[in-house]
């Protein structure tokens, strides 16, 4: 009974919706979120794949993956295709973020990232900068909110350097689409690391 | 118990139901967002010599320029190669005071000077990084493209040049007055040179790339897996990083 119920806490934790973050704990919210994802990433005693499974939980909580994908492909494209296929491309690119994420994990050795600043865009948008210490070298990433349905505060980009990862997507995607089927950018997202980069 | 259980299902059911039902949002907003920055619109021109030239400069990479960066670094300890690099930054001091003052930046420019004169004495001719590491003076990269772009000059198309890599019509003309400043060039016509010849000037600029090449060339290789295609993926980095460093 009790591993039932915990199921269903879990579940409940899941379903964000219910766990609303507040704009003024914005703050607070993801200073914790990266002091745990700090701890769990300098923990040397677990293995990479598990490691990432346990960020993937912090970051299911608060990045909208759904409207990533629909802003990575552009609303008009979005909007021509069957819910089917919108699904299947959300996975997709979603796979495509946390298997770049993880591979990233490689790189990481003792970096500390500290927040810098709140600042509200408009009323639905919140940007919220913080600085990644690397060595004597500082590099600012951005994580960019914005106040879903349910006034519950969302992750929708991350700028880093000055560089919009749904922006980067969304060239690569237009360029693939202005010559080649939107089948074919499904192909590519499958394809494994080593295939893409290549040029034909 | 039940009950308690049923309600607690039923409520993470409605709202995740609700959640996927959000998939149409009111995404004008977005969508302006992030197209006006560049997309449909873009103007590229050259976008087929950029492509060729992209994987030209990829293969040079692959085959060339990352197995030698790999065995030097094989052969030199990476703190010697950290040296070397911080030799080249610190000679390359010209650059960026020219920079700093053209954009007014006097604070900065008195900061680069700084770091100049302890690093070129204490740092032993700029193998170390004094002011940086012992009095955090941090750096200020400043170079023609990022003046001109400060005073309001756009960037122009998208220009992959062989071998520098992205670039776009700004910052190419911004190279060329930076390259008159840049130490380590043979220029005829400069009345100061510190090398002796061109080919001088090449072996040191091939050492200096391979060095730093050298320093990252794990972190550039997991960067590049996240391309799709690879042209887009460069150009969007290179564009929207300069138009940070020029904000900055």
């Amino acid at each position: 009974m009790k591993r039932i119920l915990a199921l269903a806490m879990l579940a409940l934790l899941y379903s964000n919706p219910l766990l609303a973050v507040e704009e003024e704990n914005i703050s607070t919210f993801m200073q914790s979120n990266i002091d745990l994802a700090t701890t769990i990433l300098r923990d040397k005693k677990i293995q990479k794949i598990e490691k990432s499974e346990k960020l993937f939980v912090i970051f299911d909580s608060i990045f909208d993956y759904t409207l990533m994908a629909q802003l990575a492909i552009g609303g008009k494209q979005w909007a021509a295709l069957p819910p089917s296929k919108q699904i299947e491309f959300t996975k997709l690119f979603e796979q495509k973020l946390k298997v770049s994420y993880m591979e990233k994990l490689d790189l990481y050795t003792d970096e500390k990232i500290v927040i810098k600043n709140l600042e509200k865009i408009k009323d639905t948008r919140i940007h919220l900068t913080t600085h990644l210490m690397k060595n004597s070298e500082v590099y600012e990433i951005i994580y960019k909110f914005y106040k879903d349905k349910n006034n519950s505060w969302m992750i929708y980009d991350v700028d880093i350097l000055g560089v919009s990862i749904i922006q980067t997507y969304r060239t690569q995607f237009a360029d693939i689409l202005a010559k080649d089927s939107f089948e074919k950018l499904l192909e590519k997202l499958k394809q494994p690391d080593e295939a893409t980069p290549k040029k034909q | 118990m039940r009950l308690i259980l049923a309600c607690l299902l039923s409520l993470s059911l409605l709202s995740s139901a609700e959640y996927m039902g959000a998939t149409s949002y009111s995404s004008d907003d977005f969508e302006a967002e992030f197209s006006s920055k560049t997309d449909e619109n873009l103007f590229d021109p050259l976008s087929g010599y950029n492509e060729i030239m992209t994987s030209f400069n990829d293969k040079f990479y692959e085959y060339l320029l990352r197995p030698t960066a790999q065995g030097y670094a094989y052969v030199v300890p990476q703190m010697a190669r950290n040296g070397v690099a911080n030799f080249f930054e610190n000679i390359f001091y010209p650059i960026r005071l020219v920079n700093n003052l053209l954009q007014l930046k006097f604070h900065n420019s008195w900061e680069e000077t700084e770091r100049f004169v302890l690093n070129s004495t204490m740092g032993i001719l700029g193998f170390r990084d004094v002011a940086g590491e012992e009095l955090g003076i941090k750096a200020h990269d400043e170079d023609l493209g990022q003046t001109l772009g400060h005073y309001g000059v756009g960037s122009g198309f998208h220009v992959v040049l062989p071998l520098f890599g992205p670039s776009n019509v700004r910052d190419i003309a911004g190279l060329a007055g930076d390259m008159w400043l840049n130490p380590i060039n043979y220029i005829k016509a400069r009345d100061a040179n510190l090398l002796d010849s061109s080919e001088e000037a090449l072996a040191v600029t091939a050492l200096y790339t391979v060095n730093k090449t050298s320093l990252h060339v794990k972190e550039y290789d997991n960067f590049k897996k996240d391309a799709i295609e690879l042209y887009p993926f460069l150009r969007n980095f290179y564009e929207s990083r300069r138009n940070k460093l020029i904000s900055e």
